[in-house]
């Protein structure tokens, strides 16, 4: 976001850089402390709440009938929203959605729509006439940096969790919604030529751009989006598909593949 | 919507509209189509049509958006609601609020949004007809219509997408392509290569990741040099001035081609890049002496000097006598090889003592009488000939190549069309030889109407 910075903390910020620091003492790979919950809230089919240092994001799976798009007769439908909320900075206001906002809503659908992470034509419930839509909800409820992430995270664990009620529309029992993969949205901010994972807010002030890489369990990537006005040279772009890849290979490992288990 | 193909690419490895996989669409480019837009672009690219109005630097509404260091950079990407087969309901969409933001951030790397501040300056991109690729389309119209607003850039913005399908990287995706393709992914560059804009959708390993860049930059140089092509033809039109001016701006032309790439020497290709423009400032040097050459007249006393400058080096006059007798190429070689410190001076003094018309002038002077400013190229492509360059140029050529930075392309495709002339054209045709050159291949470029005529077709 865009958010006012001292001339002061921004030097500061990008000469602890050069140095190869970062602010809060992290190294260039690290996360800050990532907390997942899921099934924080019972009335959504599924949830999942993420706290990523001090952003935190909520995201609610709801399913709902309705009818297929005319191109894919028998799939379901996927819709995602993200939600700048007021609540989460004195940035945002009320009102409809901004630019970032639908920017990384659409990322994070990217993300989980072509890895193919739900298996979509098992929400079809007739061919043609009634399918499942599955609405992602992600509402920011604190903003202090790299809410991407925290809402890649928090989508792909209210998914794992969601379940598709059945019985409410009398079509049979209710079954954990259908899962083939798990993407992971990790965000390289270049700040100066320095290339670094997991963006602080302040981080997020000082850095001119970004790249978010989605990339699936078998290290290819499914989707990418630079933000913000500076650009890339191609050798950095490579390197930060890699850098993304491995850590989203750890994130994944340590938060999500216990979610599989679980169903 | 049609069901999908069975093949995407045939056994020969050809696309479905015949391209081979490193191949783009062909591009048409038409600038200035707009009287009321400060610049404007009509883009067809494949079967996307595309129009891009620039307005600016203008005032900012509302007030409380402009910025007192800067000027604010607006763009709107907004597609007809009769541009797609299902009618699309007209005002943005998520997907058109999405592409006007990452289009936008394309192009503030190279827009000198910082001379202007308190201003706006707003790029309207109208999409009348949808065909994959549309929002790389519209940054290559968007480029050019800004360029047509004067608006200070650093460079042109370049974008091409490049995807896969049935499992092969491929250059440019067409909407089948797109529709049944395994992956999408649109980037933006600079000319020097740095990228502004980059999206991806699908399912790519790094390695076709890696490869798909190489196509980009394959298609992203290809672009340029219609984008420059284009522009030249409208802005390189001489101003129709005394013949005096005219030698004096060959002069004037001659530092500019150094002075306006300085960013050159920070490209990797820095060498072969200056070695171009040394062979620039070479063929200017030799320009002005055509000028001389042709007219006589008291104008061209500066170009004299150059060519005194040059006589100093002789050592005595019998390569001068030689030469001047050497009617044709053969002979100035000869001659001219015997010393290689003689050469220059024997040459450039061959062309001083042959005042009078000859065979090979003749019909230039005639045609070129009302193209003052060109009238020293089209002479120096004559004079080219004589100059035994055989030998440096397969060289020069294949250094040119090489150099995959698209910085050089406008040394490039200068060179290029001069080395075909010298080559290949006779004196009569050099006028429209470069022209045609740039036409070859995929594309053809657009002539504006209302310069259509010879003018200005050789201005390299």
């Amino acid at each position: 976001m865009s958010e006012v910075i001292a001339t002061l903390k921004k030097d500061y910020i990008y000469n602890l850089m050069i140095k190869g620091k970062r602010q809060d003492g992290r190294g260039f790979k690290d996360f800050r402390d990532i907390k997942l919950e899921t099934n924080v809230i019972s009335k959504a089919e599924g949830s999942a709440k993420v706290t990523l240092g001090d952003t935190q994001v909520i995201v609610g799976v709801k399913l709902q009938t309705g009818t297929p798009f005319p191109d894919s007769q028998d799939e379901g439908v996927i819709i995602t929203n993200l939600e700048l909320n007021p609540i989460a900075s004195p940035e945002f206001e009320p009102g409809p959605p901004r630019e970032e906002a639908i920017e990384m809503a659409r990322v994070v659908d990217r993300g989980i729509r072509e890895s193919g992470a739900i298996d979509i034509k098992k929400l079809c419930i007739t061919v043609g006439e009634s399918v499942w839509i599955v609405f992602i909800d992600v509402h920011v409820l604190n903003d202090d940096g790299n809410v991407i992430d925290a809402s890649c995270l928090a989508a792909i664990a209210a998914l794992m969790t969601a379940i598709v009620p059945n019985e409410q529309q009398g079509i049979g029992t209710n079954v954990p919604l259908a899962m083939r993969e798990i993407p992971v949205g990790v965000t390289i901010a270049k700040i100066g030529s320095k290339l670094m994972v997991d963006p602080s807010l302040d981080e997020e002030a000082v850095c001119e751009t970004k790249l978010t890489v989605v990339s699936s369990s078998d290290g290819s990537v499914a989707g990418m989006q630079k933000m913000g006005s500076a650009p890339f040279t191609e050798a950095e772009v490579l390197e930060a598909i890699d850098m993304a890849r491995e850590k989203a290979a750890e994130l994944r490992e340590l938060y999500l593949e216990e979610l599989v288990k679980r169903e | 919507m049609s069901d999908k193909p069975e093949k995407l690419i045939t056994d020969d490895g050809l696309r479905l509209d015949g391209r081979h996989a490193d191949e783009i669409r062909p591009m048409k480019i038409e600038i200035g189509v707009l009287s009321r837009a400060d610049g404007s672009c009509y883009l067809e690219w494949g079967r996307n049509k595309i129009l891009v109005g620039v307005f600016g630097p203008r005032e900012v509404h509302p007030r409380r958006s402009q910025r007192a260091d800067t000027a604010v950079i607006r763009y709107k990407y907004n597609m007809a609601s009769f541009s797609v087969e299902d009618r699309a309901r007209p005002g943005p969409s998520r997907r058109s609020i999405e592409i006007s933001k990452v289009s936008r951030e394309a192009f503030e790397p190279v827009i000198m949004a910082e001379l202007f501040p308190k201003t706006a300056i707003d790029i309207f991109v109208e999409v009348l007809q949808a065909d994959a690729g549309t929002r790389t389309a519209a940054i290559n119209a968007s480029s050019i219509a800004l360029a047509d607003a004067g608006i200070p850039m650093k460079g042109l913005v370049t974008s091409c997408a490049f995807g896969k399908v049935d499992g092969q990287i491929v250059l440019d995706l067409n909407k089948e392509e797109d529709n049944y393709g395994e992956a999408d992914f649109p980037v933006a560059m600079t000319q020097d290569g740095e990228i502004t804009l980059l999206q991806m959708d699908g399912n790519l390993t790094p390695d076709e990741i890696r490869k798909g860049f190489e196509l980009i930059k394959k298609g992203c140089k290809e672009i340029l040099e219609i984008q420059q092509a284009v522009l030249r033809k409208k802005f390189e039109t001489p101003v129709e001035e005394p013949e005096a001016e005219a030698s004096e701006e060959a002069e004037g032309s001659e530092a500019e081609v150094v002075e306006t790439e300085p960013s050159l020497e920070y490209a990797p290709e820095a060498a072969a890049v200056e070695e171009i423009i040394e062979e620039t400032e070479e063929l200017s040097e030799e320009t002005v002496e055509a000028c001389a050459l042709n007219e006589e007249a008291p104008e061209c006393e500066k170009l004299e000097e150059i060519i005194k400058d040059a006589e100093a080096e002789i050592v005595e006059g019998e390569s001068i006598e030689g030469a001047i007798e050497a009617e044709s190429e053969e002979e100035v070689e000869k001659e001219a090889f015997e010393e290689e410190a003689d050469f220059e001076a024997a040459f450039e003094a061959s062309f001083e003592e042959v005042s009078e018309p000859e065979e090979i002038e003749e019909p230039e002077l005639e045609e070129t009488e009302e193209e003052t400013e060109f009238e020293p190229e089209v002479e120096e492509f004559a004079e080219e000939k004589i100059q035994p360059e055989e030998e440096t140029q397969p060289e020069e050529e294949a250094e040119i190549e090489e150099a995959a930075s698209e910085e050089t392309f406008e040394s490039e495709s200068e060179i290029e069309s001069e080395a075909e002339s010298r080559k290949e054209a006779p004196a009569e045709q050099t006028v429209e030889e470069p022209e045609e050159e740039k036409c070859k291949g995929p594309w053809k470029v657009v002539k504006d109407p209302s310069e259509s005529g010879s003018r200005g077709e050789n201005d390299e």
